[in-house]
């Protein structure tokens, strides 16, 4: 049983949280542009500026991951 | 991949350092200098055309008291105008009226003195005419009654004469 | 396969780039630190060429264009800073534009410099030292110290401890970022190489590396912004 394969494969799933977090802020986005179109510039800049930050997390996964597949 | 090196984080940071300066020194600083210059310009500007504003303002207050002078003086000096012409019309007229009286006066003497005479000439003609009668009384030895004749026709003569 | 090979060549290649005899050992210059100074190299031109011949009046179409640029900059540096802490919107400038030439690079091929986890250690604890200067310049020895005892002394340790996380996660966001773009432009361009990777690049080159530099800098000028007030 090769455990780096799985150790990748569970470092690789904190993907999950980053897409439901900026899945879920997109959709609040969305909302507050329908709500209230001309705030649409702002709503964007700070759209951008969550996605960025929340991918971290994912980001974290996915360098452990490659960690694990290199150094074993 | 993940030696950490510290000499390495050490010259980073001082590139990093270096970097900063360089991007002062060069684009901060040379942009900061024209924005400095430009907007002492518009102050001093700014500031020169307040200061003319301002003289002007003064000069125009000056001026406007002036005008309001200008109509006192020239109220006053109507004024005195008048004042002096009412002065001389009063002098004028009371002249006139002095001058009336005098010549009243004098005029008063004149007729008296001029009465005077004509009654001495009267008086002198009439001495004349009664010695004129007298003498035609003399001269002729009349009655009572041509006597009377005789001065009948000699005071209708005079009458006549003297009308 | 290829692919494996293709990675470990990225990912473990020996990064020394010079190797200078000093002393007892060798002083060794990675090819990180050399790209740097190559990208400091071509910013201080591009400065120097830009700046030329400033005039006060009448200024010609370029100048109009740097000074715009340097008020924009300005202006959104300023605007994430806050009004007290106007004095820091040069330096957060410099290390925005710093990072972002540095992260486009993967355009010409070249491995970027901050692929590099020392650049971006450093980066991050320049930023984590400007941050605890700007709450130490403003509030003075005695209340920055209590400010770690905010809001209840309970949470003192956590305070504490965000000292160490807040350059680490910084420093990590940028990395992995960056890692991540770069590895998969490398599959990319192995499995097609002709149109597809000019494409994608539009993505992960610029666009990423842009937003990683502009969300170093935000979360860098928000915790000073924070530390200030």
């Amino acid at each position: 049983m090769d455990l780096t394969a799985i150790g990748a494969a569970i470092a690789a799933f904190t993907g999950l949280g980053a897409g439901l977090g900026i899945g879920i802020a997109t959709a609040k986005a969305t909302d507050a542009v329908a709500r209230q179109p001309e705030a649409d510039g702002k709503i964007m800049k700070l759209l951008l500026l969550g996605c960025a930050l929340a991918e971290a997390t994912a980001i974290y996964g996915f360098v452990v991951a490659i960690m694990i597949i290199i150094f074993k | 991949m993940l030696n950490v090196d510290w000499i390495q984080i050490g010259l980073t940071i001082f590139n990093l350092l270096f970097l900063y300066l360089l991007a002062k020194k060069f684009l901060f600083g040379r942009v900061d200098a024209i924005l400095m210059q430009r907007r002492e310009e518009v102050d001093s500007a700014t500031k020169a055309a307040d200061a003319a504003k301002q003289e002007a303002f003064e000069t125009k207050k000056e001026y406007e008291e002036k005008i309001a002078h200008v109509d006192e003086e020239k109220e006053q000096i109507l004024g005195d105008i008048k004042k002096q012409g009412y002065a001389e019309y009063e002098r004028i007229v009371n002249d006139a009226r002095k001058k009336g009286d005098q010549i009243i006066v004098e005029a008063k003497h004149n007729a008296e003195v001029e009465n005077e005479r004509a009654k001495e000439v009267y008086a002198a003609q009439l001495t004349d005419m009664v010695i004129d009668a007298a003498s035609k009384i003399a001269a002729t030895k009349h009655s009572a009654a041509d006597d009377k004749e005789l001065y009948d026709k000699f005071i209708n003569e005079a009458g006549a004469k003297n009308e | 396969m290829d692919l494996k090979e293709i990675l470990n060549e990225l990912l473990m290649e020996d990064k020394t780039f010079l190797r200078i005899p000093v002393g007892s050992g060798t002083l060794e210059i990675y090819k990180s630190v050399v790209l740097t100074w190559v990208v400091m190299l071509v910013l201080f031109i591009l400065m120097l060429i830009l700046t030329r011949d400033f005039k006060v009046h009448n200024i010609s179409k370029r100048q109009a264009a740097v000074e715009s640029f340097v008020l924009w900059i300005r202006g959104v540096t300023g605007g994430m800073l806050g009004e007290e802490a106007m004095g820091y919107a040069d330096y957060i400038a410099t290390v925005l534009i710093f990072i972002a030439f540095s992260n486009m690079v993967g355009l010409f091929g070249v491995v970027p410099a901050t692929m590099d986890l020392n650049v971006t250690i450093a980066l991050s604890i320049m930023s984590i030292i400007l941050v605890e200067a700007a709450g130490f310049k403003k509030k003075g020895l005695r209340n920055w110290l209590k400010g770690f005892a905010q809001p209840m002394a309970v949470i003192a340790p956590m305070n504490v401890l965000e000292l160490l996380i807040r350059p680490l996660s910084l420093c990590m966001r940028l990395f992995g970022n960056i890692l991540g773009a770069t590895v998969i432009m490398e599959l990319i361009k192995a499995v097609a190489p002709v149109i597809v990777p000019a494409m994608f690049s539009l993505y992960f080159d610029i666009f990423d590396g842009a937003i990683q530099a502009y969300v170093f800098v935000f979360l860098t000028s928000l915790y000073i912004k924070e530390a200030v007030e």
